[in-house]
């Protein structure tokens, strides 16, 4: 166990290092740069030059590549171009909304997920699993985006239900927050769903030919409590990976969800940062969430092993 | 994790009952200052809050809360004082501005402003700002004269400098020495109605009313006369989707949204809780042209491409609602003292025989026009498109390059990269406030005869003269086609009727207004 | 366990490796047909994409208008005999519009496809070979997984710049990980088997076990694993559009279409529900295609249905 995890630990380091690497070269080859959006239309072009070697932009990338490592080695992000405050701080402060938009978002797809994928396991071959099984793909098929704005539509504008956008005012508890991710948090679920839904049957009807579960149901134990005694809890193991990982690409998705509700979380900064060529914040933000997948991964991984020994290595 | 935890079990334990209690807990905002808070939704991030550095309108709308020029304009255009006490005394051979301050001023830090304080604010806007840079070359000196009066000498006669000096966008502003002297600017301090309270970046801005705050004499105008804090907060959100900020009117959620698209006016019809706003004059997008390198530098090829536009095809894919444009080639709209239809001689023509023939005369071989343009400005991106099929049409080759304005502001500055792009300006009062007639502004429109008239027309202080030469500028514009002006267009804004008081002007502010219950 | 596309890394179970029958598996491609011609979903599924292609193909003759062509003074005009599906904001015609885009929608999904297919083929197979460059190419692709889909190809899209090339190219980039996991595993399960070690002992190159051997083995699962990419990378594309850092939006794909009909929501509904239909129909097919596929092709999975 002990040489698993640092086996892991190891591995995990490494691919930080490549993250770190990625990110550097892919903000550097991206064109147009923060000086000239800062500066606006009418700046002149040695307006934008002297702002450029304020900000360190006209060092060699070599030399801005060093700082930048050396700056991640103290776990320092750096300093926003366009925001005018550390980027740690400025993920922060957007970084509570993100969590429980993919919270909420990961509580309706289970909440879909996990009883839709039961049912048509149990009902495996009728009209039920056929309806859910397609469901699960239709929503897998939909555009999040779309369901976003059709939501908007009819539940915000034409009745005002929910807030259009926004996350609430400033001083504004818990509840008003939950409130406003309400819309979002589906728009998210939802397609999400789908894949809770699929993992869910397949594990049930893995489960559900093991030979205990058979021996139950042929002592006459009834259907629905052999499912609900026996069956859940083992089939739950591998959907728990699932929804671990499942969290993570939420925190993908929660980009465009963001930016179709007007939510200032941590991926409408990363939106607006590749708009505005603010460098520190785009190379941040995508290091905490890279790190933050590899982390969730790892959590995964010993999960897995702790609930499961046979897969112990 | 234990935090998550905590909020999950919070969230769904608590927020999940039912959406009912959730909106009353949700508009419950315990600390409403006296006034209400109104709520602005603008069209996004600003980004800096120096009102100095930035042209940008949205630092504009913002600021001019918070800080005040020496001078303004009234809902004539015409120049008023807002922290001078009048306007200045001229002296005869047109070089020397005495200016006197309003006594009484009092920065939101409590200290009185002084000529000090103004003398430094007017270097740092001679050094920084895009506008202060224009004027540097014609000023001698600024000087302090007794507590509250400041002289600005001039080296050769400059006509358009109170106009410069009464812009809110890379303005004049005025603020405390030690912030002027400062290499960074730090929270704003200013002397206007409203102070700053707090930045969250992609959230919101708060300015709250400022209780010292004194107010210039005169009946309200435009932006001069009296000024009156009467809502408690203002508080700005940025809103990037022009879509979401219409939703956010219809529902409630803001009462003041700026820059929408009018294709959206029809939402608003039936809506007893909104008023539309239609801000006119407001602006005009431009075409404009390489003269430095490439095809367009011919100006034969140019006046092909001046030949080949619809412009007003152009306005209707970019605006819809004809109500919101003016298909005139005039560079100022009709009922400006600067308007003049006689220069306007190749506007709107969408003649492609003529313009194949232009293209003919000049050998124009096929090379692709690269046409930059954007979609964060929809109406840009729309014109672009039908100015591409236009110029097809004609028989010119287009390569039309959508960017995000980041990168076509950085590839403009690089002569080699593009022939055309599309932008935007907004109405400016004084002519020589145009950036685009500014010789080193991409696109570089420097001939020797537009040189000679604007330096001809910059030096004349007689406003009748100052006519006459700026109809040699237009008549030029159209003769060497450096851009082309696709027409005006005016800009949809909307309030909530609990918004009282509010004055329509292109960048909107909230002194003077409002807001019923 | 599956091998879901969705799922973005594997869990400590590895998802099932490719079926490894023998030297030459026998007739698949027909046995395969014949198992998904007996489900009816499959069937409809595969009629759409069958109707999607030919569309694709003959956007040409059937488009009633030049898809590009605009006309002002008819614009955002409601569906009638003029135009069947109505006309956008430019009087262009959607009917046509959808046509060309079912074919760059299908251009992108094929070429995502393929250039993922590629890429994981060639870094699978390296790593699975030449055991020196295993634990670097592996956590290459670990590293590349760690992004979200779409936050990695929003930076390759800002990077590399936005015309439809470059997006396939991202797209390609973002799925190749997934395919280079399961190339990587089928060659590791692979070398190890006795037919291997024989034809290796009579002497065949590693290009030619490759070719004989490897290929033919790992068609299937790459062909399961291809559909879903291409319906991930549909969607990818219109997220990508929306968010206005995808294709250029002159280009007439079904994501560039539904963003720029956002605006007319409530006005002119036809114009975003036209497109988003075409997709979720092309997605959703794609799925049940790439699901029968998998159930098809998994014996364990055959099991239980």
């Amino acid at each position: 166990m002990h040489s698993f995890l640092l086996r892991r630990a190891g591995g995990l380091l490494v691919v930080m290092v490549l993250v770190a690497l990625i990110v550097f070269v892919i903000v550097r080859v991206v064109p147009g740069d923060p000086a000239s959006v800062m500066l606006g239309s009418a700046a002149t072009p040695d307006d934008v030059a002297a702002l450029r070697t304020r900000l360190g932009l006209d060092q060699p990338l070599l030399v801005q590549f060093l700082l930048y490592c050396k700056q991640i080695a103290s776990l320092d992000l750096g300093q926003s171009i366009f925001l005018n405050r550390p980027v740690s701080q400025a993920i922060a402060e957007r970084a509570g909304l993100t969590s429980l938009l993919t919270l909420m978002s990961a509580a309706i797809a289970i909440a879909i997920g996990v009883p839709v994928g039961v049912i048509s396991a149990v009902r495996r071959g009728r009209p039920t699993d056929h309806v859910a099984t397609a469901g699960a793909m239709l929503f897998a098929s939909l555009p999040s985006f779309w369901v976003g704005l059709t939501l908007i539509e009819a539940l915000a504008v034409r009745h005002a239900w929910f807030p259009v956008a926004g996350w609430g005012d400033p001083g504004d508890g818990l509840g008003a927050h939950v409130y406003h991710l309400v819309l979002p948090a589906v728009a998210l679920g939802l397609p999400n769903s789908a894949l809770i839904i699929r993992f869910t049957r397949t594990s049930m009807l893995d489960v559900l030919g093991e030979d205990y579960v058979r021996t139950a149901r042929a002592k006459g134990v009834r259907p629905w409590h052999v499912v609900t005694r026996h069956a859940l809890r083992n089939a739950l193991i591998p959907v728990l990976t699932v929804i671990g990982l499942m969290v993570a690409t939420l925190i993908g998705g929660a980009i465009v969800t963001e930016t179709v509700f007007g939510l200032p979380g941590v991926g409408n900064l990363i939106v607006s940062a590749v708009l505005r060529r603010d460098y520190p914040v785009i190379q941040g933000a995508l290091l905490v969430i890279s790190g933050l997948y590899v982390l969730i991964n790892l959590a995964v991984d010993l999960l897995y092993t702790l609930v499961d020994p046979r897969v112990r290595p | 994790m234990t935090r998550l935890t905590e909020i999950s079990r919070r969230a769904f334990g608590t927020g999940l009952v039912g959406a009912a209690t959730l909106a009353a807990a949700g508009r419950a905002w315990a600390q409403a200052p006296a006034g209400g808070v109104l709520q602005v939704a603008t069209i996004g991030e600003p980004g800096t809050l120096d009102p100095t550095v930035a042209t940008s309108d949205l630092v504009s709308i913002i600021t001019q809360h918070v800080f005040e020029t020496l001078f303004c304009f009234d809902d004539a255009w015409q120049v008023r004082p807002l922290l001078a006490d009048g306007l200045p005394t001229v002296s005869p051979d047109a070089r020397r501005y005495a200016v006197r301050l309003r006594s009484g001023v009092r920065f939101h830090d409590g200290t009185p402003m002084t000529s000090d304080d103004a003398v430094a604010s007017l270097e740092r806007w001679l050094k920084l700002s895009p506008r202060g840079k224009q004027a540097a070359p014609s000023i001698a000196g600024i000087a302090a004269d007794g507590p509250l009066g400041l002289t600005i000498t001039l080296s050769r006669p400059y006509a358009p400098l109170l106009a410069l000096l009464a812009m809110n966008n890379g303005a004049a502003a005025i603020l405390p020495k030690a912030v002027a002297s400062a290499a960074a600017m730090g929270d704003p301090v200013g002397t206007g109605p409203y102070r700053f309270v707090e930045h969250k970046p992609d959230q919101y801005i708060r300015l709250a009313r400022f209780d010292g705050y004194a107010s210039p004499p005169g009946t309200p105008s435009g932006y001069a006369g009296e000024r009156r804090a009467i809502v408690g907060e203002i508080r700005f959100v940025p809103v990037p989707n022009p879509t979401t900020r219409v939703d956010g009117m219809l529902s409630g959620q803001y009462q003041f949204a700026d820059s929408l698209a009018p294709e959206m006016l029809p939402r608003f019809e039936g809506q007893a809780a909104v008023a539309p706003i239609t801000v006119k004059p407001f602006g005009f997008p431009l075409m404009i042209f390489n003269e430095r390198a490439g095809p367009m530098t011919d100006p034969t090829v140019r006046r092909a491409a001046q030949a080949a536009l619809s412009c007003s095809d152009m306005l209707a894919a970019g605006f819809g609602d004809p109500a919101f444009f003016d298909a005139q080639g005039s560079l100022y709209p009709k009922g400006t003292p600067y308007h003049d239809e006689a220069g306007v001689t190749a506007y709107n023509l969408n003649d492609p025989a003529k313009a194949g023939d232009l293209l003919k005369q000049a050998g124009y071989k096929k090379q692709p026009i690269r046409i930059m343009t954007s979609q964060q400005y929809d109406f840009l991106y729309k014109m672009s498109l039908v100015a591409q099929q236009n110029l097809q049409d004609a028989g010119f080759e287009v390569d039309l390059q959508v960017l995000d304005w980041a990168t076509l502001l950085s590839r403009r500055g690089d002569e080699k990269s593009w022939d055309a792009f599309f932008t935007y300006h907004t109405f400016v009062p004084e002519p020589s406030l145009i950036t685009v007639l500014n010789p080193s502004y991409p696109g570089w429109w420097d001939t020797p005869a537009k040189h000679a008239a604007l330096d001809a027309f910059n030096g004349e202080t007689d406003p009748a003269k100052r006519v006459a030469d700026w109809k040699t500028i237009q008549a030029l514009f159209y003769a060497e086609a450096p851009s082309i002006k696709v027409g005006d267009f005016y800009n949809l804004a909307a309030r909530s009727t609990r918004v009282t008081g509010y004055t329509t002007v292109p960048w909107p502010f909230f002194w003077n207004v409002g807001l019923a219950a | 366990m599956t091998d879901d596309p969705s799922m973005r890394v594997e869990p400590a179970v590895p998802a099932d490796p490719p079926v490894l029958s023998g030297p030459r598996p026998r007739s698949p491609r027909r046995l395969l047909l014949g198992r998904l011609l007996r489900r009816p979903t499959a069937l409809c599924a595969m009629a759409i994409l069958a109707l999607v292609v030919l569309a694709a193909a003959f956007a040409q003759t059937l488009a009633p208008y030049a898809p590009s062509r605009m006309d002002i003074a008819h614009r955002l005009a409601a569906p009638d005999a003029r135009h069947l599906l109505g006309s956008d904001d430019f009087g262009r015609d959607v009917l046509s519009r959808l046509l060309f885009g079912a074919r760059l929608s299908l251009a992108v999904g094929a070429l995502v496809v393929m250039l993922a297919t590629a890429l994981g083929l060639a870094i699978g197979i390296t790593a699975g070979f030449v055991r020196r460059l295993d634990a670097a190419l592996m956590r290459f692709t670990d590293a590349l997984m760690a992004f979200p889909d779409i936050l990695l190809a929003i930076a390759l899209v800002a990077g590399l710049g936005p015309s439809l090339f470059d997006v396939v190219l991202a797209l390609g980039i973002v799925y190749t990980p997934r395919v280079a996991r399961i190339v990587r595993g089928a060659t590791l399960v692979l070398r190890e088997l006795p037919f291997i070690e024989a034809a290796r002992s009579m002497g065949a190159s590693t290009p030619r076990i490759m070719a004989t051997h490897l290929l033919p083995n790992l068609t299937s699962a790459l062909i399961v694993q291809g559909t879903f990419i291409f319906g991930y990378a549909i969607l990818t594309e219109a997220a990508l559009s929306f968010l206005g850092t995808g294709v250029p939006p002159t280009t007439p794909t079904w994501g560039n279409m539904m963003a720029g009909a956002q605006a007319y929501m409530g006005r002119a509904d036809w114009l975003i529900f036209v497109p988003g239909a075409a997709i979720v129909l092309t997605v959703l097919s794609l799925q049940i295609l790439g699901d029968g596929l998998r159930d098809a092709l998994d014996p364990k999975l055959q099991r239980l249905m």
